[in-house]
Order: structure tokens, then sequence, then C-alpha cells
């Protein structure tokens, strides 16, 4: 196959399997949270304080409050990062065409300078947040390998897009960098329902807490019984 | 005091505590305690809902490190045991592996996580240095309950023997000794006293108030924290104080058969924490009690409030905290507090529990503002307080009260000697304890005290002397 034919079939095929193994990879996880829910709580989901979780999930859409506290710039880096990973590849102009072509619907496109500016600026937030895992005491102690790598993972599909757009700044031939963009896109397609990126779902249910503390009655003597049979167990 | 001595940075980190042990267990298990883990861990899963958190958190966990400023504990260790996400991974980490498919594959093809008798170690001591306060919680984008975790992990390290001796002895005296509680205190010695506050609060105020026991069909049964009857009668004759002049004397009582608002269970197991609600609702039916009336106690009242409706079913009584009772007594002009009794500086400390586990954050400052004309807050406060080191039954055990000292309350001392505050109002059992003993290792000039304790010396009692001659009497008594 000719690397044309090669991109051709990254930008069908191959985009269509990824993207859904993909979604239905991050289905699943809803699906089994929201069984586990309605199966496991049942009726004490009603007592649960659904006000106070959902204000208080709401609070981090605009978490200034929550960005001063503690580690100011880690955090509004980190909060721009989520901006920029989120706007760029969704409402850029020649990723809508793909969105045409594959779902079938049309979203407003990013004017040009702003999607440079975006993409330049994720990259360089990319760069700051790798630079905290390695070199912050606290944020090393806790990292290991995976955490470094999905950052990587993450720039790939940024950098690569970037290059292949700017022609000027691109030292290698258009269609290697395209394929390599499209491949990473790929890569990180099928990674994320099967990692921590996974969050951009489970985040939700992450924040149910309050709702975990209405314990199941009974069951503390379910678990006692199965483990010591009936006698004394304090 | 010394402020360098309680100076707060990375330049005073600590080593970490004397290893084992952390605590006192009863009897040790030694043997295969990683395989014991496990079984345990699988009939929690089995029986209970945890697993879909845990399968959420474990898959989703971004390890940002917000939450490690914001707990009082990693600020003065500096320890990365101590960050509250690298303890939760502890758990996670174990969850992933021996509970999940990804997890086994991800074992077989590296030589991935295994759970050796280190990482129980590394258990035991770390959910025990936590408070469970839950501070860490509220800086997490995600959520993550790291004191849920805690409390689960502690939970799982019970089921296999590994619990502090000295909150397993008070629950076993509280579920199957003979007193049914946490202190054992018996009946008698209730009683007596009862008899002495009774007779201490009529030399004070000059009205006979006695306390109604085994009263049936009144509006309140009252629990507090045991070991008020024994270490916080201030606090007590305050509560008598406030239903004496809100006119709702005849309308309390004091059960016999339970009289405990301890709950354990809210530290470290469910199965208890079931058990000591259920033996606290028995009390209040046998005694056909409208409401529980709970005492000042930041887990007392959570327990009661957030786990009566739980595991006593939506038709069991309605849990009130004698704070909120207490506020409302004011608002309804039932009760009076002289606003020129108080002169000293007063500052709040908010119990984790109930302020940000909870639902009483502005209530005792109402009280207080109403009455003290020298109030301060700390900072932060409210929800965002910082726990006093105490939390999550960590008070109760002596053996670690150089860690409690040292590291869990440090964070608080300093805070409270920036208010320069002359007293320090904590309406709680465990926060008073570990309070007073901050305040003497520190050798801070300031006294800790219920809120109650405080009311005491303001209320006015119909019939009886006045604050003002009460105070009077007060200082002679001193001099
Ligand atoms: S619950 Fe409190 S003590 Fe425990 S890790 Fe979180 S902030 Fe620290």
């Amino acid at each position: 196959m000719s690397i044309e034919q090669w991109i051709d079939f990254a930008k069908g095929p191959l985009f269509a399997l990824t993207s859904m193994i993909m979604v239905l990879g991050l289905l699943r996880h809803i699906v089994i949270q929201v069984y586990e829910l309605v199966a496991g709580k049942g009726r004490r989901l009603s007592a649960a304080p659904w006000r106070k979780i959902l204000n208080e999930g709401l609070g981090w859409a605009i978490p200034i409050k929550q960005i001063m506290k503690g580690t100011p710039f880690f955090s509004s880096v980190s909060y721009l990062f989520h901006i920029g990973v989120i706007v760029v590849p969704v409402f850029l102009a020649d990723h809508i065409v793909l969105w045409e072509k594959t779902l079938g619907f049309s979203l407003p496109s990013l004017p040009s300078g702003w999607a440079d500016f975006l993409t330049i600026f994720t990259v360089a937030c990319v760069l700051v947040l790798l630079g905290f895992r390695l070199f912050g005491d606290r944020q090393r102690a806790m990292s290991r390998l995976t955490d470094y790598v999905l950052l990587l993972l993450i720039l790939l599909p940024f950098v690569t897009g970037f290059l292949a757009s700017h022609s000027g700044m691109n030292p290698f031939p258009w269609e290697t960098m395209m394929l390599v963009h499209l491949l990473s896109a790929e890569l990180l397609f099928l990674v994320i329902p099967f990692t921590k990126l996974a969050h951009i779902v489970l985040f939700v249910f992450d924040r149910l807490s309050a709702v975990h503390w209405q314990l199941r009655p009974g069951a503390g003597d379910k678990v006692a019984d199965a483990l010591f049979g009936k006698e004394a167990r304090v | 005091m010394d402020a360098k001595q309680i100076a707060i940075g990375s330049s005073t980190r600590l080593p970490a505590v004397e290893k084992t042990p952390f605590y006192h267990i009863e009897k040790p298990v030694t043997e295969n305690r990683g395989d014991h883990f496990l079984r345990a861990f699988a009939a929690v899963l089995e029986f209970t809902d945890y697993k879909a958190l845990l399968d959420s958190y474990c898959t989703s966990s971004a390890k940002c490190n917000r939450c490690a400023v914001s707990c009082p504990v990693f600020m003065v260790s500096g320890d990365p045991r101590d960050i509250p996400c690298y303890r939760t991974n502890i758990l996670l980490d174990i969850y992933k592996r021996y509970f999940t498919i990804g997890g086994a594959i991800k074992a077989r093809l590296s030589n991935g996580f295994e759970l050796t008798e280190e990482v129980i170690d590394d258990m035991l001591e770390v959910f025990y240095r936590c408070t469970a306060c839950r501070r860490c919680t509220q800086s997490c984008p995600m959520g993550v309950d790291h004191g849920l975790v805690t409390r689960l992990g502690r939970y799982i390290l019970s089921l296999i023997g590994i619990v502090p001796k000295a909150l397993q002895v008070s629950v076993r005296e509280q579920l199957e000794g003979e007193t049914h509680n946490t202190s054992k205190v018996p009946k008698d010695a209730l009683l007596d006293t009862l008899g002495f506050l009774s007779e201490e609060l009529e030399d004070m105020v000059g009205v006979k108030m006695e306390f109604p026991v085994d009263k049936s069909n009144r509006d309140y049964v009252f629990f507090c924290a045991v070991s008020d009857y024994l270490m916080e009668p201030d606090t007590l004759m305050g509560n008598a104080a406030v239903l004496y002049a809100a006119g709702d004397w005849d309308k309390w009582t004091i059960g016999t058969t339970n009289y405990d608002g301890i709950n354990y269970g809210l530290f470290y197991s469910d199965w208890h924490l079931e058990n000591i609600v259920k033996q606290l609702l028995a009390e209040v039916t046998r005694l056909r009690g409208k409401n529980i009336l709970i005492g000042e106690c930041g887990h007392a009242s959570r327990s009661a409030h957030d786990f009566v409706p739980v595991f006593g079913g939506p038709s069991a009584q309605p849990v009130v905290s004698f704070i909120e009772y207490t506020l409302r007594c004011l608002k309804e002009g039932r009760i009076k507090l002289d606003p020129n009794i108080i002169t000293e500086r007063v500052t709040y400390h908010d119990p984790c529990n109930i302020a940000r586990s909870g639902w009483i954050v502005d209530q005792p400052r109402e009280i207080l503002k109403s009455f003290v004309p020298d109030y301060v807050e700390m900072t932060p406060k409210g929800q965002d307080n910082y726990c006093c080191g105490g939390g999550g039954g960590l008070v109760s055990i002596d053996e670690i009260h150089d860690y409690r000292m040292r590291i869990g309350g440090k964070v608080k001392a300093e805070q409270l000697e920036k208010t320069k505050a002359d007293i320090v109002v904590a309406p709680c059992a465990n926060c008073k304890k570990q309070l007073k003993e901050l305040v003497e290792y520190y050798k801070l000039p300031c006294r800790v005290m219920g809120l109650h304790d405080l009311i005491l010396r303001a209320i006015e009692i119909p019939g009886g002397k006045s604050p003002a001659e009460r105070k009077e009497e007060a200082a002679l008594l001193e001099m």
C-alpha cells in the first residue's frame, strides 16, 4: 500500500474502529456503574444528598476557589490543559470535516489563529504537567510509568497535527506526519477506556461517595458470618 | 509559645514515626496476613456495595496530588505515605490486582503489584495516621473520598484482627459488656453522677433540677459521648440548663439501659456501626421516645444523624443535635443568654464530622455571636477547617499520643495560636480531648471548652441566680 492509501485507511476504517472501541469501552464503564448503583443501592439511592453532590460537582466547572487553595499554578495549568484537550480536537476546522464524513453532523469550527494558539498552549501545558511529575517531590513519589507515558501519548497527536498543518515548520514529509498524527490519535482512543483517562466519564461516578456512605443494612452481619460463622466478633 | 517550635514548612520534615507497633493490637495475627486480608476483602466485596466505587476510583484516580497540600498530616510529616492519594492507592492496587481481570492479566505479564507482608504493615500504620477528616476530598477534582477508603481499609484490617486495642476493647464493652457503653460506666455510677450534677447545678444556679431517668414517651431521649459523664460535667450541666430554661425539663429523659452516643463503628467497621446504631434505637424504642437528642459530639452526631435512617429505616426517630436544639430555643426566645458575662476572646473549632461531613457550621456561630462580644474565627474555618488531629478514633489511642501531638495536631495548634483566643469552643468529646492535650503539649495560653460550658455561664435560669451573680460567686471561689 502506498502511504496515501495508508492515510485513507487510518482516516476511514481504522478511525471508525478505534473510536468505536473507545465509545463502547467508555459506555461499558457507565453501564457497570449505573447497574451497580441501581442494583446495589436500590431504594437507598433516593436518600442520598443529591443536591449537595450536584452543587459540589458543578462547583468544579469554574473552580476558581479550588484552584487558589493549595496549588494555584499547577491547578490552573491543569485546568487550562483540560480545556485545550477538549476544545482543540473537537472544534478544529480539519476535524470538523472528518466529523461530517464519519458521523454525519457538523460543528462550528475554531478560527485558525485560535486553533494554533490553543494547540501550542495545550502542548505547553502538557510539558509543564510533565515537569511537575518529573521534578515535583510529591508527584514523583506517586507517579508510575503509565502516568508519564499517557502524557506523552497525549502530546503526540497535538505536536504531529500542528506540524502537519504548518508545512513551513515540518521537517518531515507531510504524509508521514499525517499518518503518525492519525495513528497516535487512534492509539489514544484505544487507550482511553482502559487507563486513568477513563475519568472523562468516570469523574461523574467518582463524585458519588455520598451515595456510597449509604451503607447496605445487614451487610456487616453477612461479612462477619461468612468469615467467622456466628460466634462473637468484637 | 515559641513560634518556631510549631512553624510548618518543608524544613521541618520529621522522620517517620517509630514503625511498629504503631498501636497495640489485642491478638496480632502473624501468619499469612496477606491471604487473610484477601479473604476478608472478598467477603466485603460480596456483601457490601463498595465495589462500584472501587471500580471507578481504581480506573480513574489521576494522581494529581492536589490532595497532598490539603492534608494536615502530610503538611507536617512530609512523608509520601501520608499523601491521601498514595494511601488510597494501596487499597486500590490490591483491588485492581486481585479483584479485576485487567489487574490479574497485568500481573501475569509483568512483575506487577503483590500483597506482601510489608504492604500489610504499611496499611496497618498509614490507615491510622489518617484522621479520616475528609479535608482532602474537598480538594480532589475527582471527589475521591479518601476518608471513605481509609475507613474501608481499616474495616478489612479489622476483619483480620488488626484493630487498635483501645477501640476494640471499648466497642466490645459497648456491644457485649454489662454496661453497654464504651467507658464501662455502670448504671449506678451514672445515677450517682446525675445526682452529683444536680447538686452542683443547685449550688451554682439556685434551682433544683432532678435529672429525668427512664421516663417514657418523652420528646427527647438524650445520648452523649458517655465519657462526658466522667470528664465534661460543665457541658452536661450546660445541656441541662438549656433544657430547664427552655421549659422542656419534663420533655426529655436519659435511658439507663443504653446512654452512650459513641459509635466507633463510624471509624472502622460497618458491622459495629450498624449494631451500635441499632442498640441506640432499641433504647429509644423501649422508652417510646420521639426524638434522639445527641449531646456535644461530632462523630456521635454524625453516626446517629446519617446512619439511624440507613439502618433504622424511614420510620426511625429523627436525630437532633444539641446544638440545633439550643439554637432553636434561642431563636424562639425560650432561652436568654447574657451578653455581658463572657469577657474572654473566644474562637470556635469545627469538628470535622459535623462541619465538613455534616450539617453544622453556622448554628454554633449564631449562638456564640449572640452572647460572646469578642468572638474570632480561625482560618480556615467551617467545612474547610483543619482536623484537631484526633479524628477517626485516633484520640482514643493513647500509645500514639506522641504522633498526635507532633504530627497530627501540629497544624491545628498553630492555627489556634494565631487566633490569640483565651477560649476555644469545641463541641465534640474527641476534639476536646485532643485539643486539651495539644494546648498542654504546645503550652498554648488557651482553654478548651464545650459550647454548652460557655452557655452554662451566661444562661438566665428562671427562678435562679442571675448570670452576673453566678459570675461573682465563681470569681470569689477562685480567689
Ligand atoms: S482524611 Fe484528613 S487526615 Fe486523612 S488524608 Fe485526608 S486530609 Fe489527611
